[in-house]
């Protein structure tokens, strides 16, 4: 909490009930990258290995452990997550800025830790690995199942990773996650940081954007004043924390706006592009359309740009609050396009009374 | 019920004191339009003084503010900021050294007569709710100078309400309205300009005895300023965002919002008023937002926490709504 030295209420930092980090200490985390605290601390990639990670019967019987596991919504231990984290490196680190995917693919937008939501869109879109799938990030935070929900998503990549791509989204990032709960749910569910480091660590290696049969570009926001070409985001640095501005800040951040041209962001990083430059962005990059999410929208998806954009979100009831259906877009061999839109599972199993009331204005 | 609508008071203030410890609240405009000054001092100290009575309600209130999100800061900013300008709007129209009045119904841990009084003399300030609030309240208003001094000195020995010359806190079942009305006639003049505040009151009121309420407090005062803050359910088919905040509230906290699909638009809230009105005026907290903040207030506010939910909150905002009724 930050307050004022001069106002009366010193002894309040040391009876915090909640070890939230305040924006300071996040800042620190964020930028002392040679700290024991800083990126890459918890050692999951220490020790990469040089050509993507092979499965064989050992791994194979243990990921399908984990995955039956976690699809009762139970978290694996903290042991386990770290060899799940360092067996994932191995798989992600060979993806591209640009990852290509192929036909047929689901494509479906934010999850936020709506872990039950999300058993309901495999339902909805049918099991993986029977169908493919594209997640264009925002696994964690908002939602009180963000370990259970980015576990199993990270768990289902490891174990069949040319059926499934996980991009990045602008919540897997250290700071983000620091405000929005994954940090908190962290520390709540293993009584310290280990597990948020190992994640947040892991996320700097997820792929930023894909490329659906060389026709659908798929990222998590939007597009970046600084980037004109497919070609240039292939030449980002992605393996990193989210940047504050930059390229593969705005390709996390940005959103499709009515005005045309450049704007700025109300969310305070990022764009709003227009009509013209996503015309122009599909036009010089043989593209057909830009899918993204990021941005709730209350029939689980909504075209922008006449048809050029198109946003996906796939929580419904978002934060157990805003009333939105949820959304997923089937892309077939022939380049059609069909949405299958859902409502909030009724959470089977789920103790109410441990739940946290969404806020209100009370 | 009593006890949950009671509740919502650590709540509200909890809200504000996570406003005021990320710099959202004080804004320039409070400071500087209405004056406001020591604005998180007197908060904080208000917090030590709850922190003495209720080491739960204050660790709830710690709770909340550790995990304050930039939505929840946002709307307590502009409810707060948006009453804050309607009293001191209608204050400034007041001819000098009239007196006039105020009412808050439903006060909770509300300071704002501490920085109207200290600017307006004539004042005289009414503060009502449940007994177990008005009577934490009261100890705390009484521990601390920097509230005696603006209050006025208390005239009885009872702890669980305050009395001065300008300063009434007292406790009121605001659903038996009889009651109500036997306090503000020993306490207040029918022929003086008086506001009548409800922020987050009459949503928790049944039907009938809110709008009798509404009726006898136009009734009595004869010419007045009602500025209510609430939320409203939504009205279009899709939206299912009230009866979504109705069941998680009763789920979770015992909590009825009885008439928040009744009135759930602005049009409709505002009906409410309008039998007795000689104008009502009423914009959701969105419209609110997107007129009346600057773009160098907006900014500031973005500069404070990453806002990554702009579409949620222009949802919430959309359904909570700031009336202001003449009479």
């Amino acid at each position: 909490m930050e307050i004022d030295n001069d106002v009366a209420m010193q002894d309040v930092t040391e009876e915090r009930l909640d070890p939230t980090l305040d924006e300071d200490a996040s800042a620190e985390l964020h930028d002392g990258a040679n700290s024991s605290e800083g990126p890459g601390a918890s050692g999951i990639a220490d020790h990469k290995a040089s050509k993507p990670l092979q499965l064989d019967a050992g791994n194979i019987g243990q990921l399908d452990q984990w995955i039956e596991h976690l699809g009762k919504c139970q978290v694996l231990s903290e042991e386990d997550v770290a060899r799940l984290c360092k067996m994932a490196v191995d798989v992600l680190q060979f993806e591209e800025n640009v990852q290509p995917v192929n036909v047929p693919v689901t494509i479906c937008g934010d999850v936020h830790g709506q872990f039950h939501d999300l058993m309901e869109l495999f339902k909805i879109g049918g099991p993986c690995p029977d169908t493919n799938y594209l997640f264009m990030g925002d696994y964690v935070d908002r939602g009180y199942y963000s370990v259970e929900t980015v576990s199993y998503l990270v768990a289902m990549k490891v174990r069949y990773p040319k059926r499934i791509t996980i991009l990045r989204g602008n919540h897997e990032s250290r700071q983000i996650t620091q405000v929005y709960g994954f940090y908190d749910e962290c520390l709540r569910k293993y009584g310290s940081a280990n597990v948020w480091k190992m994640f947040t660590d892991l996320f700097d290696y997820f792929p930023i954007t894909a490329l659906v049969d060389n026709k659908v570009f798929c990222l998590h926001g939007g597009l970046s004043p600084m980037i004109e070409t497919v070609d240039q985001v292939r030449e980002l640095n992605r393996i990193q924390e989210v940047p504050h501005e930059g390229p593969m800040c705005d390709l996390l951040w940005s959103d499709p706006d009515d005005r045309g041209g450049w704007g700025i962001s109300p969310r305070g990083a990022g764009f709003t592009f227009g009509q013209d430059i996503s015309e122009q962005f599909n036009h010089t990059n043989d593209l057909s359309l830009i899918a993204r999410a990021h941005q709730l929208v209350m029939e689980g998806y909504a075209w922008s740009h006449q048809q050029n954009v198109v946003t996906i979100f796939s929580a419904p009831n978002y934060c157990y609050r805003c009333g939105n259906q949820a959304a997923i877009m089937e892309f077939d061999e022939n380049h059609n396009r069909q949405f299958l839109q859902y409502d909030p599972s009724m959470r089977p199993g789920e103790p109410t009374v441990s739940r946290k009331t969404p806020d209100y204005f009370l | 019920m009593d006890r949950a609508v009671q509740q919502t008071d650590y709540d509200a203030f909890s809200c504000k004191i996570s406003a005021i410890a990320k710099k959202y609240l004080p804004c320039q405009k409070q400071v500087e339009y209405c004056g406001m000054e020591d604005y998180a001092a007197l908060h904080m100290a208000y917090g030590q003084g709850l922190k003495a009575l209720s080491r739960r309600a204050y660790g709830k209130i710690q709770k909340a503010v550790n995990s304050g999100l930039p939505l929840m800061n946002y709307g307590t900013y502009l409810r707060t900021l948006a009453v804050d300008v309607e009293i001191m709007s209608f204050l400034k129209q007041v001819p000098k050294n009239s007196k006039v009045q105020i009412v808050n119904l439903g006060c909770g841990s509300d300071l704002r007569m501490i920085h109207f009084m200290s600017q307006y003399p004539q004042l005289t300030w009414v503060d009502l709710d449940y007994s177990e609030s008005v009577s934490v309240k009261a100890k705390i208003l009484k521990s601390n100078d920097c509230f005696l001094k603006t209050l006025g000195p208390p005239q009885n020995t009872d702890d669980a309400e305050y009395v001065s010359d300008r300063y009434l806190l007292r406790s009121c079942n605001l659903n038996i309205v009889e009651n109500l009305l036997d306090i503000l006639k020993e306490f207040t003049y029918p022929d003086v300009q008086t506001l009548v505040l409800t922020e987050c009151v009459l949503c928790y009121v049944k039907l009938p005895q809110s709008q009798r309420l509404i009726h006898e407090m136009m009734s009595f005062y004869q010419t007045g300023t009602w500025v209510s803050y609430d939320p409203i359910g939504g009205e279009k088919k899709a939206d299912k965002f009230g009866s979504i905040m109705q069941a998680n509230l009763r789920e979770a906290r015992q909590l009825e919002l009885p008439t928040l699909m009744v009135f759930n638009s602005p049009a409709k809230y505002s009906q409410r008023f309008e039998d007795n009105s000689k104008s009502t005026e009423i914009r959701t907290m969105w419209q609110y937002y997107v007129q009346e903040i600057t773009d160098v207030e907006k900014n500031r506010l973005k500069s404070l926490q990453f806002l990554d939910e702009i579409e949620e909150v222009e949802i919430v905002l959309s359904h909570y709504v700031l009336l202001k009724a003449i009479w």
